[in-house]
């Protein structure tokens, strides 16, 4: 009954023990981190399977809801937070080589816990501190790189961060002004008649600046391209595959249990498209290839966040199949671009030295783009669909915005591509990809072409996790909220 | 004049730190500046959130002698403000010791010369030419730096 | 041109606010939950200081969260000030008055310290109140006295065993099939030292942790090469 509660503990608990088993024994603290990640994923894989198609609450210290914080249990958590632990896992920091130091892996591990915890929690305040440990854990290992440009960076970041915190946390105390408690589900319960009105847009408002600054939301994005640039092709794939959409589901879950009123949609949307146009125009003019993938990051979560601007079941389904997709295609780019994240004119004949990085790169590409028979066209398809389903005529130019967008991306990416097959003589040929770096990438690139064979099933699956996701009337009745006993 | 009751100007304390710090991240350029403007702004947001449940009539949730008193305040808040403070002080730190460390690397604190750092830093890296005017005098970052004047 | 944008931001954001905050109805809200935990706290918990309740039991899990992030931060920052001082040129000891004050002081601070954790659940304070006394106490000397090398790997261990502890004794109640994180050892006679079960074994380990790392993360701002 309490498995979840190992996935968040665990990683905490190893990350306080780490920096003393690194003193006892340097060799098995190498190990430690992996390992404890490997037995948590293990745990959520059988939770997941436990649960079946149940919704489970878990009261915190015994103290049932709305007094004590609730973990909220589903099967669209259960698979984030499963997503957070293995792709911490398979983008563990590079080992430091000469100097055994536990930092890198402490801060991981933190990492992976509060991510599982940002997934699984109920309430409203302990989001919110989740939500900090992760930015912590972040500005730690950005800085951690050793680098000046990484800790410049990383305070850019640290300060855009730090304003959406207080934005939030001002967010949180309207919240709590109106409605007088912090669980998500009682919160659900009384959204209607307290949120429904100005303080609940502005509260809305506030916490979406928020949480939009990990989500890439336009414009407290612009620590994106920096940080991306800056810091290790391991950690830039964790944060552009995993931690953004841990964000991104943070605003879906405020959305859909809180803010139902159309306001808040047109508002997602809105910035949804100027993130799209933003994102796509300036990659398209970015002239190295970390920065180009930062920026075409940014136009995908703008895409996300135009498909969960719509209400129903439906949208919510089209936007987590194109976070899954992103989720594991843009970190096999940025791992690639661990050789090749220099500027895109130096890339000239790189396919010499690495033909089979190469071919996942163009791969890859088609992915992005949208290219059938890749899950990713499904994705989109499903997105422009339901844009085109709806009666607002700011959703047409959605549509409109992500079809601009694929043809810029399709431009773009095949410039780049056009570059690794085109040799100059007056450059030297980059090195070839590193084993570890192309082995991480191969096997993402893996999923995802094995994934066209079984787009059915995974159309199935994510059916039952939007279904759960989109009904709040569940939510509510599983945590069952009772303020005198 | 018309004093405003306690509530009010509580709430008017609130909002201006918040203010302040917000006008003090927006148009500082220092980098010192602008965190002790984060600061400020959480200190706010922190009040901010006490006044959400707040009653001047309360008395604090601590029961002495046995005896429990009428009207005791929210816990909840006082709870939620120690997490941010602490949250706060944490996040502080860590962009002191950054700004330092950048000081000591970088030389300035100096916003906008950070970022024509960190910009070249990051073509250097990259290996990419960054644009300049021919006619426009470059900043003396850029011409002070190595291999930046031509 | 910053500046007008700057400021015409600043002035919209003025405007938002006031018109946001225009119905606020501060002093007037009822806190729903918040009465209710006033009232269930004294025999659910057993602690006299209701906010330490809260702090600990209703929302113990916020509150180990808070470790974890004070430990981050000190940890991330103690990796980002990793030079120390070159050791030939330390800085010269303070004067007279606040070596003998350093002195005098750090046995009291220690004991106020450790007075205010060890009461927290019965007066206002705490482990984070008391720990940063803690802290300051193991400070005063190293202003005091610059050249004192501080043992940062002592400082290490009592933090990652005082947040192991926090997270054990969390796991104890796991193990006793209650939920992670709920109150042992029954809640005891409201106002005694010995009361409110674990409450008070929770917050030493709090105070401990906050104050080594307090301490540490100073350490590393005052030893860190000198600037400019």
């Amino acid at each position: 009954m309490n498995g979840p509660v190992l996935l968040i503990v665990l990683p905490l608990l190893t990350a306080f023990l780490l920096p003393i088993i690194y003193r006892l024994m340097p060799l098995a603290g190498r190990l430690t981190g992996p390992l404890i990640l490997v037995v948590t994923s293990i745990i959520g894989l059988t939770q997941l399977q436990h649960l079946g198609d149940d919704t489970l609450a878990i009261a915190m210290g015994g103290f049932p809801p709305p007094l004590g914080i609730s973990l909220y249990i589903d099967r669209l958590a259960l698979a984030f937070a499963l997503a957070v632990t293995l792709g911490t896992l398979l983008l563990w920091p590079k080992a430091s080589g000469d100097n055994p130091d536990s930092r890198p892996g402490s801060l991981s591990l933190i990492l992976a816990g509060a991510g599982c915890g940002l997934a699984l929690s109920g309430d409203l305040f302990n989001v919110y501190v989740f939500y900090e440990l992760v930015a912590v854990a972040t500005y730690g290992l950005v800085a951690g790189r050793g680098t000046t440009a990484a800790c410049t960076a990383s305070v850019r970041y640290l300060i855009i961060s730090g304003f959406g915190a207080a934005m939030a946390l001002i967010g949180i105390a309207l919240i709590y002004n109106a409605t007088g408690t912090l669980n998500l589900a009682h919160l659900a319960e009384l959204a209607p008649s307290r949120l429904n009105n100005g303080q609940g847009l502005a509260a809305f408002v506030l916490l979406l600046i928020g949480f939009g600054v990990k989500a890439e939301l336009f414009p407290v994005n612009t620590w994106v391209p920096e940080v991306y640039a800056t810091a290790s092709s391991r950690l830039t794939a964790l944060l552009a595959g995993v931690v953004s959409k841990l964000a991104l589901l943070i605003v879906l879950r405020l959305l859909v249990l809180l803010f139902p009123q159309p306001e808040a949609h047109l508002l997602m949307l809105v910035l949804g498209i100027l993130g799209v146009v933003s994102g796509e125009l300036a990659a398209w003019r970015a002239r190295d290839l970390n920065r180009l993938l930062a920026y075409s990051s940014i136009g995908q979560l703008g895409i996300m966040f135009i498909a969960f601007s719509m209400p129903g079941q439906a949208a919510i389904l089209a936007g987590l199949a194109v976070a899954l997709h992103h989720l594991i295609a843009k970190p096999a780019l940025f791992l690639l671009a661990e050789r090749w994240g220099g500027s895109v004119q130096g890339l000239s004949g790189a396919a010499e030295n690495s033909p089979v990085a190469a071919v996942l790169f163009i791969l890859l590409s088609l992915s992005l783009i949208g290219v059938p028979p890749f899950p990713s066209f499904w994705a989109k398809l499903l997105v422009l669909l339901e844009l085109a389903r709806q009666a607002q005529p700011l959703y047409f130019l959605g549509a409109a915005v992500i079809l601009a967008g694929a043809a810029l991306e399709a431009n773009y990416l095949f410039r780049v591509v056009s570059r690794l097959y085109t040799p100059d003589a007056a450059q030297p040929v980059p090195e070839p990809q590193r084993l570890p770096e192309l082995a991480r990438a191969g096997m993402l690139g893996a999923v995802l072409v094995a994934s066209i064979f079984v787009i059915s099933p995974i159309n199935n699956q994510l059916e039952q996790l939007a279904d759960q996701a989109s009904d709040t009337q569940r939510y509510i009745s599983t945590v069952n909220p009772r303020v005198t006993p | 004049m018309i004093i405003p009751d306690s509530n009010t100007l509580l709430l008017i304390a609130a909002l201006g730190l918040i203010l302040i710090g917000i006008g003090g991240m927006v148009l500082s350029l220092h980098l010192l500046r602008i965190i002790f403007g984060l600061a400020l702004l959480e200190s706010g947001a922190n009040l901010l959130l006490i006044l959400a449940t707040y009653s001047d009539r309360s008395v604090a949730p601590i029961i002495v002698g046995g005896k429990i008193p009428a009207h005791m305040a929210d816990p909840i808040p006082q709870a939620l403000v120690l997490t941010a403070i602490v949250i706060g002080v944490a996040v502080l730190a860590l962009a002191l010791s950054l700004a330092l460390r950048i000081q000591r690397a970088y030389g300035t604190l100096d916003v906008r010369e950070l970022r024509a750092r960190l910009d070249q830093d990051i073509a250097a890296e990259a290996g990419i030419n960054l644009p300049h005017s021919q006619d426009a005098p470059r900043s003396p970052a850029v011409v002070n730096a190595p291999g930046g004047a031509s | 041109m910053r500046r007008l944008s700057s400021l015409l931001f600043l002035a919209g954001l003025v405007t938002l606010i006031i018109a946001i905050f225009q119905p606020l109805p501060v002093g007037t809200a009822t806190p729903a939950v918040g009465t209710a935990i006033n009232h269930a706290a004294p025999e659910q918990v057993g602690a006299a200081n209701l906010v330490t309740a809260v702090v600990l039991a209703y929302r113990g899990f916020d509150t180990l969260l808070e470790l974890t992030i004070l430990f981050t931060a000190a940890m991330a920052a103690g990796w980002v000030l990793d030079k120390p001082r070159n050791e030939a040129r330390p800085d010269p000891d303070a004067g007279f008055i606040l070596l003998a004050a350093s002195d005098l002081l750090f046995p009291l601070l220690l004991i106020l310290g450790l007075y205010v954790i060890l009461h927290g659940h019965l007066t206002p304070g705490g482990g984070f109140q008391g720990g940063v006394v803690l802290a300051l106490a193991f400070f005063l000397p190293l202003l005091a006295r610059p050249g004192r090398r501080i043992d940062h790997q002592l400082f290490s261990l009592v933090e990652g065993l005082a947040g192991a502890a926090f997270i054990g004794i969390g796991l104890a109640a796991m193990l006793n099939g209650q939920a992670f994180l709920a109150p042992l050892f029954g809640t005891g006679e409201l106002g005694a030292l010995f009361s409110a079960g674990s409450l008070p074994l929770l917050y030493i380990a709090v105070g401990l942790k906050v104050g080594s790392e307090l301490a540490g993360l100073l350490a590393h701002l005052a030893e860190t090469e000198a600037v400019g």
